[in-house]
């Protein structure tokens, strides 16, 4: 209950406002004024709707000193494995945090895909596609928010706290384009108004007039994907205080940890209780070319933690049946350790971690061989990968979209949901 | 053989064939109304109702100068009674030179894109003064893309050598930029394969490229704090192919190949002399010629009249530039897989511009003379057919035409002094910042109306610097509709023919009175308001 209450009563109070602009506003806004005095419905709604979290490990995180460990092999670097709360798993002891919520997740040890540098594979590892000349793919989180967002509201459905990919929403078009929020949660410019209230008010009003006079006349989807943005824009400016962490952070510091990353996952987690589809968050610097032990060192506690304590807050307020949280970088890294004792990128066989949302916890998928080198079982593909995402919040992955006259499917053609990662 | 050459070859057909059908001196802008509509009565689809005066005055502003008409300009145009209007306007416009400065925005905007790959190119005035004064004297475009290909000069005295520049030393790059944008076809899938569906083979890729592969960007000097750059040609040196990029491995070194046309015949090229030795360029110098210029060769082909490609490509990307879709689309994607909506039209149109000696002024004069230019946006069904030109295309102004749009509506270019205060943007935009235009609203558009503008647009309208444009200066749009001395309907028709140029319907011209009607302590803020909600709206944002 406690949840669910402040969203429904922001919705109602939002419902008030836009009842006075619909007429004026024409379609684009969605009827929520029936919600109001109604809040077992706007449960339902909340119930029924879908979120993902990604966490993007920019740069490509080492499956080697995360998830797929070799000790004792010459491929497996400087660091022991520790026993976690799924008896008979192992990860890299960097990770004391996460160990203790190996039942949740389902970590996949044989993703084996096709982009094995930087910008193709942040492309790839957020469409599902790589890069094309002709069709402009859209990114997993323009996807969705076209399909689990909710036309009409405040927030925007895809927001990217501090991450990479400029794919966007692709020919989906602006109506999903992602909202960026720089790394200590800050608002992009210009997101404040200077005019009184009452003078926005009015001149809103006006504005909404003229809109009417074009459009009724002008079929253009140009105007009316003009106007959705429009629309969108103002109604940012009541929700601004959803970006604010610093009341809070004091509460969270310890679950999360005390990280930038940290922060960003608290900020995470307070947008899927807000009602937002899709949230990325981003760490970066995880290119370990040289001295890849350090840089993990730095680099894994303070995210396993923040992880951790995102996927505990998201299970105590009952978020976590409804929100797939995805762990993933664009590559994998090097089995040989190179002679300046980095790893250097590697695609044939890396891994990457799903959880919530109907995965089942407590899992392992597929398995590489005993250096690390190649899949021994069960690869999953770039496009499989998707799939399965898409399966998992309820999406179809089959659904095409048409870019231009190109019936473009969500995953790949020939893609397969890896249905032992669904409960 | 590949079927493609049976493709070129039917095309050679349809050349001939549309030779003669130009032989009895149709103009062009005829056979263009006459085909377009063969098409409608063949798909029995009722065309959108001619645009009006008002329509067809922003609109040609806009895709001629990439501006819009002032009040004055507009009222004495709406009310001209004489029948050849349009076509007197046309003509002027397309000697203005903000007819060069648009076309050399557009064509800075092909060549480099709005984030080029670097090596300063982001200061790149050379070859944008360079284009401007092209267009200006309407230099062929067979010529201006001879002498872009041919990179002489350096990159400030003379600024062509810039468009090789962004692509530093990569000549597969620069293979895949050229193809696309001078002969309208995409290479680059056979950059790693041979492609299953195109025609393109991996080695005719490589076959291209390997004209390229002896250029090397060399520094000849500084002015400005810019440096000066030359492309200099090795007399040696070739492209190594190594085979699809799956069976790639280290170590495995490739096989030299030699410079082969699209599609067409291997390069004669003579031999070296057994003692040669190749030249190193030197810092600071102009680089020699080499003895035989691959470079110059492939220059020499592409641009050459009956290149198989080459005026297809530049009939069909003007095209797009007016109509809003190429004839074939995308422009660039020329291919056996993605044939022409209107065959015999391409066919036509690409003749005519050959025989004209691609003279580029005399084809957008036609083009933009044509009854399916002139078209209103609204009506037909368009939106389902784009590809029919059922109605004018709706586009969103790029970043320059916005800012421009802006400042000539509210009166801020008239006024503006020569020093502005102290803080307020200098250069192009001004008064607002370049750096928040390109970034809002600095996506190429190509024509095609692929409106990318969403959430960080609004917000930059609603809360940005806007207001800085409304200045209170005698003349301006501000002090002129504030100016109590007149009537209040005066006013708000003034509003309306400034901003949109048109008119204001009797409902709206009733709603802006009640707007701005209401006293409050400052008696023109009202009016700012409404200046701000018309030069925010759609009508205002798009090109219809």
């Amino acid at each position: 209950m406690k949840t669910h209450c402040g969203s429904s009563e922001h919705l109602s109070r939002r419902a008030l406002l836009k009842g006075s602009l619909t007429t004026s506003a024409g379609g684009v806004v969605m009827n929520w004024g029936g919600l109001f005095g109604n809040p077992g419905w706007a449960e339902e709604v909340q119930r029924q709707k879908k979120h993902c979290i990604l966490l993007w490990m920019n740069g490509g995180a080492s499956q080697f000193e995360t998830f797929d460990m070799k000790v004792g092999r010459p491929t497996g670097g400087v660091f022991r494995s520790i026993a976690t709360n799924v008896p008979g798993t192992q990860v890299c002891e960097l990770m004391p945090h996460m160990a203790q919520q190996m039942d949740k997740i389902a970590v996949i040890r044989s993703m084996r895909t096709s982009e094995v540098d930087h910008p193709g594979g942040i492309y790839l590892m957020h469409t599902g596609y790589r890069p094309s000349a002709t069709v402009r793919f859209p990114e997993v989180g323009a996807i969705v928010a076209k399909y689990q967002g909710r036309p009409g509201k405040d927030l925007p459905d895809f927001i990217k706290v501090s991450s990479q990919g400029d794919a966007g929403a692709g020919f989906l078009g602006p109506r999903y384009q992602p909202f960026g929020i720089g790394s200590k949660g800050d608002l992009p410019p210009f997101t404040n108004s200077s005019l009184a209230k009452e003078v926005e008010s009015r001149r809103h009003e006006l504005r909404s007039f003229v809109e009417s006079q074009y459009t009724q006349d002008n079929p253009s989807q140009l105007a009316r994907m003009h106007h959705e943005a429009y629309e969108a824009a103002r109604r940012l400016q009541s929700v601004q205080q959803k970006f604010k962490l610093d009341a809070e952070w004091d509460k969270y510091r310890e679950l999360y940890g005390d990280s930038g990353f940290g922060r960003r996952c608290l900020l995470a987690r307070k947008l899927v209780e807000s009602g937002v589809a899709f949230i990325e968050v981003g760490q970066s610097s995880y290119d370990s070319h040289a001295d890849n032990a350090s840089w993990h060192k730095g680099l894994v506690p303070p995210m396993e933690q923040a992880w951790a304590g995102l996927l505990t807050d998201l299970k105590d307020r009952g978020l976590l049946d409804n929100t797939l949280v995805v762990w993933t970088g664009e590559i994998g890294r090097t089995p040989k350790i190179n002679n300046r004792a980095g790893r250097d990128h590697y695609v044939r066989c890396w891994s990457t971690a799903l959880a919530g949302c109907g995965i089942k916890g407590g899992l392992v998928y597929g398995e590489s061989d005993a250096d690390g080198v190649e899949v021994k079982d069960s690869p999953v593909s770039e496009g499989d990968f998707f799939a399965t995402i898409y399966q998992s919040l309820s999406i179809n992955p089959r659904e095409e979209n048409f870019a231009g006259v190109r019936p473009v499917p969500l995953a790949p053609f020939g893609s397969k949901v890896v249905t032992d990662l669904l409960a | 053989m590949r079927w493609s050459l049976n493709t070129m070859a039917i095309g050679f057909a349809v050349l001939a064939a549309s030779a003669l059908v130009s032989a009895d001196d149709k103009p062009l802008r005829a056979v263009i109304d006459d085909q377009v509509r063969a098409v409608w009565e063949k798909e029995k689809l009722t065309p959108a109702r001619p645009a009006t005066d008002a329509e067809f005055l922003r609109r040609v502003y806009l895709d001629l100068c990439g501006s819009v008409p002032t009040y004055d300009e507009t009222v004495s145009f709406l009310a001209d009674a004489t029948a050849d209007k349009r076509a007197t306007l046309i003509d002027r416009l397309l000697d203005d030179p903000r007819f060069a400065q648009h076309q050399a925005d557009i064509w800075d905007m092909i060549l480099f894109g709005r984030n080029p790959p670097g090596f300063d190119t982001d200061k790149r005035e050379g070859i944008q003064r360079w284009l401007r004064e092209q267009f200006a004297k309407n230099t062929p475009y067979d010529a201006l893309a001879l002498a872009i290909l041919r990179a002489e000069g350096n990159t400030l005295d003379d600024g062509p050598p810039m468009f090789y520049v962004q692509y530093r030393n990569q000549p597969e790059d620069v293979n895949e930029a050229i193809s696309q944008i001078f002969l309208g076809v995409q290479l680059q899938c056979a950059r790693c394969h041979d492609h299953p569906y195109e025609t393109w083979k991996q080695t005719d890729f490589f076959g291209m490229a390997a004209f390229l592969a002896r250029l090397e960007v060399v520094t000849v000097g500084k002015a400005n704090n810019l440096t000066k750059y030359a492309i200099g040609e090795k007399n040696s040196g070739d492209i190594l192919f190594t085979g699809p990029a799956k069976d790639q491995s280290p170590g495995k070194k490739g096989e030299p190949l030699k410079p082969k046309f699209l599609l067409g015949a291997a390069l004669d090229e003579p031999p070296l002399p057994k003692d040669f030795k190749e030249v190193k360029f030197e810092a600071n110098k102009p680089p020699p010629p080499p003895k035989f210029s691959r470079k110059d060769q492939l220059a020499a082909w592409i641009t050459q009249p009956d290149n198989p490609y080459f005026a297809r490509a530049i009939a069909n990307r003007v095209w797009a530039q007016f109509l809003g879709r190429g004839l074939v689309h995308p422009v660039d994607n020329m291919s056996p897989a993605n044939q022409p909506s209107h065959p015999d039209l391409l066919a036509a149109l690409a003749t005519a511009l050959r025989d004209h000696r691609f003279d580029l002024r005399w084809y957008i004069r036609e083009l933009v003379n044509s009854q399916t230019y002139q078209l209103s946006s609204i009506g037909g069904s368009g939106e389902q057919n784009p590809q029919l030109y059922i109605a004018a295309r709706t586009r969103p102004l790029s970043a320059e035409e916005l800012v421009e749009a802006w400042r000539i509506t509210t009166g801020y270019a008239a006024v503006e002094t020569t020093s502005p205060p102290k803080g307020v943007a200098t250069g192009r935009f001004r008064p607002l910042e370049s750096g928040y235009m390109l970034r809002f609203f600095g996506q190429p558009n190509s024509g095609t109306g692929d409106f990318q503008g969403g959430l960080q647009e609004h917000l930059y309208l609603n809360n940005g610097p806007l207001r800085n444009l409304l200045t209170t200066a005698k003349g301006s749009l501000l002090a002129t509709v504030s100016d109590t001395s007149l009537p209040i309907d005066a006013r708000v028709e003034r509003l309306y023919l400034a901003l949109l140029h048109r008119p204001p319907r009797d409902v709206e011209r009733q709603r802006m009175s009640e707007y701005v009607s209401v006293a409050s302590a400052k008696s023109d803020e009202r009016w700012a308001e409404a200046m701000w909600v018309l030069m925010t709206c759609s009508e205002f944002r798009f090109n219809h």
